[in-house]
């Protein structure tokens, strides 16, 4: 708890300092969880910070706060490479729907926890390098499309994200739709688990491996000069392995869905995204039926009642 | 502790500055660098659901503001002060048009994006001079595109074409 306020006040600090620091002067990312194929100029560049907090599982107290450091910068028009540094917080207690026990985030599920005692611990989660190519402009093409890639490396995880970026404006570009096909693949370092068969790969220590595909949908509407307000719409599915079209690997699924509030001016933007968990469509094929859906909602590994997350950034 | 985090992105909303202005022109300096030595009658309209209509159909634009605010020139022609959708704020421009409705210049008045100035550049506007309402106007095929500047351009681009569209049918036929 104490670690807790203390991760808060200084995340409000840093917030409060980056923005009287700033002239008071705007952009791009629309959506906390969805992306567009708005990109940086050619030679210019951006700080960005991100906050991602991810609350509620059920039973329990769970949370995780996410932070990124990110570095954005336009090799050309149509080319746009980021570096970042991630690390995060998570705290919870008693947060195992299915028996009560205390469950670490997906992220920790390397970090040994007594069953039922406080889980709280801070990590570098690792470095990521992203791309993101715009092969069409809604400006000119009538129909935004572009390409992304983002490697993570860290201590026991390595990850690879890649996904399809549509975008589709209307009302002189006041009005904007985006499409997302996000597909993730996932290893983490895993201990050796005591219970399982010897003959399993889950007896000794190994690297999990996990696939993610999201399908997201946003839309969002420019009020008023630099405000726009929008809605987001996820969808989350989980294969363990690296088959999505093995339909017996099939893990969870979750639905998301929250508004979202943007400002931008000339060189400064802050986005916030809040997602609740809907409660209908919640899958977890991974254990006997009902698992880890509990009140409709999924609460395995990943999958959370709320998120909520923080953009800001200054563009030079 | 939930409440606290939940505090984080709220608080930085709340503090979040009002935008600069960057003022290049002034709609007075605008009218006299385009007709030297001219007076300037205004002559504003607020045009009718038909001429919207009738705008909108000739030059496939929207048109967000029925007031127009147009000034007509003691040496001939016409002067329009007028603003289009730029990346989060509106761009405010100056139309002049000499007596025949063809375009004499074209001036950025004010220009608040981090990004995409360089639709101030003289050249850049040059490639309205002489166009009358009815000229091609299509970004990247008439007009040259400035990459890194996109939506700016082709909102410039629609607004000079909505513009003259307005001429034709609100202002020359009055």
């Amino acid at each position: 708890m104490r670690a807790a306020r203390k991760y808060a006040s200084a995340g409000v600090l840093a917030v409060m300092l980056a923005f009287t620091a700033s002239p008071a002067i705007a952009d791009e990312p629309l959506f906390g969880f969805v992306y567009t194929t708005d990109l940086l100029p050619k030679d210019k560049f951006e700080v960005e910070q991100w906050l991602t907090w991810r609350a509620g599982k059920g039973v329990g107290t769970f949370n995780v706060l996410e932070v990124r450091h990110e570095f954005e910068y336009g090799l050309s028009d149509a080319l746009q490479v980021s570096g970042y540094i991630n690390w995060e917080w998570a705290g919870a207690r008693n947060n195992n729907v299915i028996d009560g026990s205390t469950l670490p985030p997906e992220t920790f599920a390397n970090v040994e926890v007594p069953p039922s005692g406080d889980f709280n611990v801070t990590k570098f989660t690792g470095i990521s390098g992203e791309a993101i190519y715009r092969i069409l402009s809604p400006y000119i093409d009538g129909i935004g499309l572009a390409l992304y890639v983002e490697p993570t490396i860290g201590p026991q995880l390595r990850e690879l994200e890649s996904r399809i970026i549509l975008q589709k404006n209307f009302l002189d570009d006041r009005l904007v739709f985006a499409f997302n096909v996000t597909h993730a693949m996932e290893w983490r370092y895993l201990h050796g688990d005591p219970g399982a068969l010897p003959t399993d790969e889950e007896f000794l220590d190994h690297w999990d491996k996990e696939t993610d595909i999201n399908f997201a949908i946003a839309g969002s509407y420019r009020f008023a000069s630099n405000w726009s307000a929008g809605l987001e719409v996820t969808n989350e599915r989980e294969w363990a392995g690296f088959d999505p079209f093995n339909s017996s690997m099939r893990t969870n699924v979750g639905y998301y869905f929250g508004p979202s509030l943007h400002y931008a001016d000339e060189h400064m933007f802050a986005t916030l995204t809040v997602l609740e968990q809907m409660p209908w469509g919640a899958k977890d094929y991974a254990n006997p039926a009902p698992g880890f859906v509990f009140g409709g909602r999924n609460y395995a590994d990943d999958f959370e009642r709320f998120r909520a997350r923080l953009k800001f950034g200054y563009y030079f | 502790m939930r409440a606290q985090f939940v505090l984080v992105p709220f608080a930085t909303l709340g503090i979040v500055a009002p935008a600069h202005a960057v003022v290049y022109m002034s709609v007075a300096q605008a009218q006299a660098m385009m007709f030297p030595g001219a007076t300037f009658a205004p002559e504003f309209k607020t045009l009718t659901k038909q001429q919207v209509s009738a705008i909108e159909k000739a030059s496939s634009v929207d048109v967000h503001n029925n007031d127009l605010k147009v000034w007509r020139v003691s040496t001939g022609g016409w002067f329009i002060a007028d603003q289009v959708v730029g990346k989060h704020e509106y761009i405010p421009l100056a139309l002049g048009l000499d007596a025949q409705g063809a375009v004499k210049a074209v001036e950025i008045l004010e220009y608040r994006e981090a990004y995409g100035d360089q639709v101030r550049n003289p050249a850049w506007r040059s490639q309205f001079t002489g166009k009358k309402h009815g000229a091609a106007l299509t970004l990247t095929k008439d007009i040259q595109n400035i990459s890194g500047a996109t939506l700016s351009s082709r909102h410039i681009t629609d607004g000079i074409k909505r513009l003259l569209a307005t001429y034709a049918i609100a202002i020359a036929q009055d």
